[in-house]
């Protein structure tokens, strides 16, 4: 049967030691590319883009907390999947995905729900209101936050593994009532601004520098989860003779002596 | 497209708005740099780990050859 080499590449996929190399030549790319775009579009959105008719330069706040709420988002599907692929074919990498998407979604998180409250204080009046988006976004801070704290709960890894990514299953719930809390339930937070099913609701002026943004803030995330990832396979590999010959290369002199 | 503001001064502050807009982009700007450099840090600190490692079961191994040598 021709199904064993078909799959040749998901075994490959599998193996840490194939990650931690292919991305290793993608790194310095996404390094440029991250910080490029980054500071291309926080210039452009704080300093270029017009200012909001009603909410005045409040407003260019927009160009962190949108990109960060996405990513937040995204990432625990990411995160949730990789968890499902280490329980149904035992992969060791999609695990380690797992744990390293913990705490970067957790960070986002936090950034989605800081930014709001200090943009919530000059146009809502208040930085904290207990709405359902709001009230969303900070139960998927906890379940990020539970995820990372049950790695660390058992103590065997396996163990650990598996309840981290049954509760990432479990949370996915979560996710859709974040995107949909703000048509089902009346909420102070406004409606989403880009939606895929029809034009965005943003003059082409700001909603130009906000693409920039999100398209920085994948980058991001895909460079944070690399570099968090090629950490956690160091660490649990590192008995392997692969890695034991890379750090002998990385470290030349300085610690020979 | 042009520049919004004349001065960094008006740009700091926003038209009242600047310790709002700022607050936020520098707390996140340090939570998003946080992510990256803290891996980095421990990449680093793994890979020394690792050589510090490997050079002490060298030096066990020199030592119980020795051992069995000079007991024959």
């Amino acid at each position: 049967m021709a199904s064993g080499r078909n799959w040749n590449w998901f075994h490959r996929m599998g193996s840490p030691r194939w990650f931690y190399e292919t991305t290793g030549r993608w790194l310095p790319w996404l390094w440029v590319l991250t910080l490029g775009l980054m500071l291309i579009g926080l210039v452009w959105g704080l300093a270029f883009a017009p200012q909001d008719a009603k909410q005045g330069n409040s407003f260019r706040i927009i160009y962190l907390h949108v990109p960060a709420s996405f990513l937040a988002l995204a990432g625990y599907y990411l995160m949730a999947i990789a968890g499902a692929i280490g329980l149904i074919w035992k992969m060791k990498l999609s695990y380690m995905v797992m744990k390293s998407a913990a705490p970067i979604g957790a960070a986002l998180t936090f950034i989605a729900l800081f930014t709001g409250a200090v943009w919530g204080k000059p146009t809502w009046g208040t930085y904290w209101v207990w709405d359902a988006r709001i009230t969303s976004m900070l139960i998927l801070l906890f379940l990020y936050l539970g995820v990372l704290a049950l790695q660390y709960a058992f103590h065997s890894q396996e163990t650990g593994n598996k309840a981290s990514a049954i509760l990432a299953l479990v949370g996915t719930v979560n996710i859709p009532i974040i995107y949909k809390s703000v048509d089902w339930w009346y909420t102070l937070h406004q409606p989403a601004t880009i939606k895929f099913t029809s034009a965005p609701s943003m003059h082409p002026d700001m909603f130009q520098p906000l693409l920039v943004m999100i398209v920085a803030m994948y980058s991001f995330y895909a460079l944070a989860l690399i570099l968090h990832t090629r950490t956690e396979i160091l660490r649990r590999e590192r008995k392997a003779g692969w890695v034991r010959e890379l750090a002998q290369r990385a470290q030349p002199a300085e610690v020979r002596q | 497209m042009k520049p919004q503001f004349d001065t960094l001064q008006q740009l700091w502050h926003m038209a009242g708005h600047g310790p709002y807009v700022w607050t936020a982009v520098l707390v996140s700007l340090a939570v998003l740099g946080w992510l990256l450099i803290r891996p980095v840090q421990q990449q680093r600190a793994n890979l020394q780990a690792i050589v510090r490692q490997a050079q002490r079961e060298e030096l066990q191994q020199a030592a119980s050859t020795q051992q069995a040598e000079g007991g024959k």
